[in-house]
């Protein structure tokens, strides 16, 4: 057999090996969906199979009684909000420390880089946040938020800013721009790729946790979608195609996300974290 | 002194504040409330030294939270590391279903550990679907009861997480061998390696940058495990699967407040002291590659 040959025959094997293996995710998944679809004696089943009827009516149900639409507005104001102060107070930050080579600054980039590692003190957390004067409210939740992403997001900017090269700005400043002018007109818009990056991560790591709003949110009206269904599924722990319908609506606005912004995720892990 | 100026600290300032304010300022008070009796239900407090440490090294619910922990960090990053270089070298391959794979591969973690967690609570039953199949295909002698069994539900939601998981820890390796040079494989197959020799030779070093990253995320983001555990089994049957993570929960929700923060910081210390010396080990390994 030639080389080529038997090169064809290894891909041949690896293929249908992985496409094996791609059931065991996919399963799960279409059970998920396909449950989600029918009735709730149907679905006690728990068996991978297309629904008799295609109950559409159970989505209607839950959007109604799940209190669905006031948790998408929360988080959509939780995760909007929170992505936009990450972003703007990061890339800032980041293009001071990049640009700056002093001790100062590297100490300040470990600074920021041990918020990677370390875990949040949440007791505390609540102390300070009580201290202010907002516990429970929604502006609370967005400053965590912005403060527990700054790390990786400072971490994603410095290793792209570090490839912009120092003449850009220094030609800007001999023409008399001042540095606002230069962050905004000149880093600003060559950064936008890793804007994508960054606000597509805030924005699925905030929308799909529930420790926050599980510590932070009192009152249920201001919930966000995961936390809604972690109620939902309490309450109508038998009706387990109202539990699928209501975990497919919370997992629809990321998907949609990732759909649109998918090379941008690739792209940006490639350029900040293997690279950077 | 010129360029310096021209780069004022004042654009830090935004990100210190809400970084200092909402993480860094809590993590101090904490360590400071780890050596008092600090309780909901009192306004003073007192100052007890090491008695909430030698206190959670005597409890065996506590203990078995840390052992917990340590056997799901470990386990997961084991499981959602190998897995995912094997993964990433196929999906590099020149396959037909490349993309395809790809994306059902990642597909999972972009979504919520809540939504995971509730799809597998139903298929995880004595008499739920991963037992059915076990039996379908006569390998019902493996059959579990994974989320009562106290002595392997830890396992049951490691392997939970790590078949969430697995997808965004291939997308990192995927973008680590795209950045390797074509040339090295092709000078490997004149010289005749092997697929062993290759991998041992070339792909593994050439891959120690994204190694690196991704044995961090995964060490760091096991030892935090909250949402698997809360959702799955709520730290039951029992104590069983109670990690650092659901005590802490337990201990606010007590008002045993001076206690919560002093398993957070013994979490912290953790964390830290295992990360660090890992971490610089690796970026001297890299740099010496």
């Amino acid at each position: 057999m030639s080389y080529t040959r038997k090169l064809a025959l290894r891909n041949y094997i690896v293929e249908i090996f992985l496409l094996i293996a791609s059931l065991i995710i996919i399963v799960p998944l279409l059970m998920m969906i396909f449950g989600s679809f029918m009735t709730s004696s149907e679905v006690l089943r728990f068996k991978l199979a297309l629904p008799d009827k295609w109950m559409f009516s159970n989505y209607t149900q839950v959007f109604k009684e799940g209190g669905l639409g006031r948790a998408f507005l929360n988080g959509l104001l939780i995760t909007g909000v929170s992505s936009i102060v990450n972003i703007i107070t990061s890339s800032a930050a980041a293009f001071i420390l990049v640009r700056r080579e002093s001790k100062l600054s590297s100490f300040l980039y470990m600074f920021f880089f041990m918020g990677l590692i370390a875990p949040m003190s949440i007791i505390t957390t609540i102390r300070v946040v009580q201290w202010l004067g907002f516990y429970g409210s929604i502006t609370s939740v967005i400053f965590i938020y912005a403060a527990l992403n700054v790390a990786f997001s400072v971490f994603l900017y410095s290793g792209f800013i570090k490839s912009i090269p120092r003449a850009l700005d220094e030609v800007a400043f001999l023409e008399g721009a001042s540095m606002l002018a230069v962050f905004f007109r000149i880093i600003t818009p060559l950064i936008v790729p890793v804007n994508a990056t960054v606000a597509i991560m805030v924005f699925m790591s905030v929308w799909n946790d529930i420790t926050i709003p599980l510590y932070f949110l009192t009152d249920s009206s201001d919930w966000t979608m995961p936390l809604s269904v972690y109620n939902f599924y309490g309450k109508y722990s038998r009706d387990w195609n109202l539990i699928f319908a209501d975990l497919v609506m919370t997992s629809l606005p990321v998907l949609v996300l990732y759909l649109f912004a998918q090379k941008y995720i690739v792209s940006g892990l490639t350029a900040g974290a293997v690279k950077g | 002194m010129k360029t310096k100026s021209l780069y004022p600290y004042y654009l830090i300032w935004p990100a210190l504040l809400v970084y200092c304010v909402f993480f860094v300022l809590p993590a101090l008070i904490g360590l400071f409330y780890s050596f008092t009796d600090w309780r909901l239900d009192r306004e003073t407090l007192k100052f007890i030294g090491w008695d909430n440490f030698k206190q959670i090294f005597s409890d065996k619910t506590l203990i078995l939270a840390l052992k917990n922990t340590f056997i799901f960090a470990i386990v997961t990053v084991i499981g959602k590391n190998v897995l995912g270089i094997a993964l990433a070298i196929g999906l590099n391959m020149r396959l037909k279903s490349k993309n395809l794979l790809r994306a059902i591969f990642y597909s999972p973690s972009i979504l919520s550990v809540l939504v995971i967690s509730i799809v597998f609570t139903p298929m995880l039953r004595t008499d739920g679907t991963i037992n059915k199949f076990l039996e379908a295909i006569g390998l019902g002698v493996f059959g579990q009861s994974w989320l009562t069994n106290p002595s392997i539900v830890i396992w049951t939601v490691a392997l939970v997480s790590i078949w969430q998981h697995t997808g965004f820890q291939m997308a990192i390796y995927l973008a680590g061998l795209q950045s390797i040079s074509k040339e090295y494989y092709e000078a490997a197959t004149i010289d005749g390696a092997g697929v062993w020799s290759t991998f041992s030779k070339i792909t593994l070093p050439l891959l120690l940058p994204a190694i690196n990253i991704n044995l961090m995320l995964t060490l760091i983001g096991g030892l935090k495990v909250f949402s698997e555990v809360f959702v799955l089994t709520g730290g039951g049957p029992g104590n069983a699967s109670q990690v650092v993570g659901t005590i802490i929960l337990r201990a606010f929700g007590e008002g045993n407040w001076g206690m919560g923060t002093a398993i957070n910081t013994l979490l912290f210390a953790a964390v830290t002291v295992i990360s660090i010396p890992l971490l610089i080990f690796m970026r001297r390994k890299e740099v010496a590659e």
